[in-house]
């Protein structure tokens, strides 16, 4: 059924949000983009046992694949260990790493799509990732490691194409 | 933009990330913005929970946050007439930016979708456009939340825009991932008649 404009109604609104945001004392956009820095900075040691963590249990569940199986329901929870690295590692620093997790978190998706699971592309795709958590690769961009970065594009493509 | 300073204090956020490090990330940088009053949940039945018994005044979310996913948290919230944080700002957190991801959150009644990763910049410019930009809110039967119809002027200082950005097209289902400012746009594009 089609909305009439007897069916809509537009109000204002003022948050509380608003309200407060508005308030004199509020910190300078660039002192809270500094601070915001410095609390990052804060937290970066604590990120290398994250790093680890999060990296060996995604070894694990890939491992696991290959004894029990990998379905649709494997790549998504793969792909939740997948996501996380991909989306903190740039925050902190970890440019190269958040590249191949985001490679490895798109074969995963193409895997819970219906792709064939591919061993050896996972499998080079975990190599990597445990390369590039060494701290000698924070810093890192993906461009300065072109080879890298062409093979794992070149395997990621070669799944996407394989799609059903 | 008169002013790009916002006060965060006796602001109260809640973060929901089923990440315990990306939400930590996350309370750190509000945190560093003058933020101190901030809830961490870890997954939508969490959100639900604390929404009916507190107020606050900023909703973070992860776009995927289990177990029912962040567009029907939003749209859940958005609908539920008795609920008083239903008019309070949503603010999706996202590593899909597809168009048709971001549509969709805008559809849900979000306000803003915050690309993942998130910077500190990304972060206090969407919230600020937020606090500063007044927006009405469309009570119709299809939807609930902030106007879709709206432009986006800039931001405060004239960050977090591109001057080449251009309006987004309408795409297909899928699509490659959008910048945050194309992001942006995209949330601008019905008043532009693009939608």
């Amino acid at each position: 059924m089609a909305e009439t404009d007897d069916d809509v109604r537009i109000f204002p609104v003022e948050t509380r949000f608003q309200q407060l945001a508005k308030r004199p004392g509020g910190i300078p956009r660039d002192k809270a983009l500094a601070q915001a820095q410095a609390k990052i900075d804060e937290a970066k040691p604590a990120f290398d046992d994250w790093l680890n963590q999060q990296l060996d249990t995604l070894v694990d569940v890939v491992k696991g694949a290959q004894t029990q199986g990998a379905d649709a329901e494997w790549a998504e929870a793969a792909n939740r260990y997948c996501r996380q690295l991909r989306d903190v590692g740039s925050t902190m620093d970890f440019e190269l790493l958040t590249f191949i997790a985001g490679s490895l978190s798109e074969i995963l998706d193409a895997i819970t799509m219906g792709a064939e699971f591919d061993r050896d592309a996972i499998q080079c795709h975990i190599d990597a990732l445990l390369l590039a958590r060494q701290k000698s690769y924070r810093g890192i961009k993906p461009e300065q490691v072109p080879e890298l970065i062409s093979g794992l594009r070149r395997v990621a493509e070669q799944l996407s194409t394989s799609l059903p | 933009m008169a002013s790009s300073t916002i006060n965060f204090r006796d602001t109260v956020i809640l973060i929901a990330d089923a990440s315990s490090y990306l939400s930590m990330l996350v309370h750190s940088i509000l945190r560093g913005f003058g933020a101190t009053k901030i809830l961490e949940v870890r997954d939508s039945i969490s959100v639900l929970q604390v929404l009916s018994n507190q107020k606050f005044d900023v909703l973070l979310f992860d776009a995927r946050l289990p177990p029912y996913g962040g567009l029907k948290l939003t749209h859940a919230i958005r609908r539920k007439v008795d609920n008083e944080n239903r008019m309070m700002p949503i603010l999706l957190m996202s590593s899909d930016t597809r168009e048709t991801a971001i549509r969709r959150a805008r559809d849900a009644g979000a306000n803003m979708v915050i690309a993942k990763p998130i910077s500190p910049a990304s972060l206090y410019d969407r919230l600020a456009w937020v606090a500063l930009t007044p927006r009405q809110f469309i009570d119709a039967p299809t939807y609930f939340g902030p106007d879709r119809r709206f432009k986006i002027e800039g931001y405060p200082n004239g960050v977090g825009r591109r001057k080449g950005d251009k309006i987004v097209d309408v795409a297909e289902e899928s699509g490659p991932a959008l910048a945050q400012g194309d992001i942006d746009n995209l949330f601008s594009a019905a008043r532009m008649g693009k939608d």
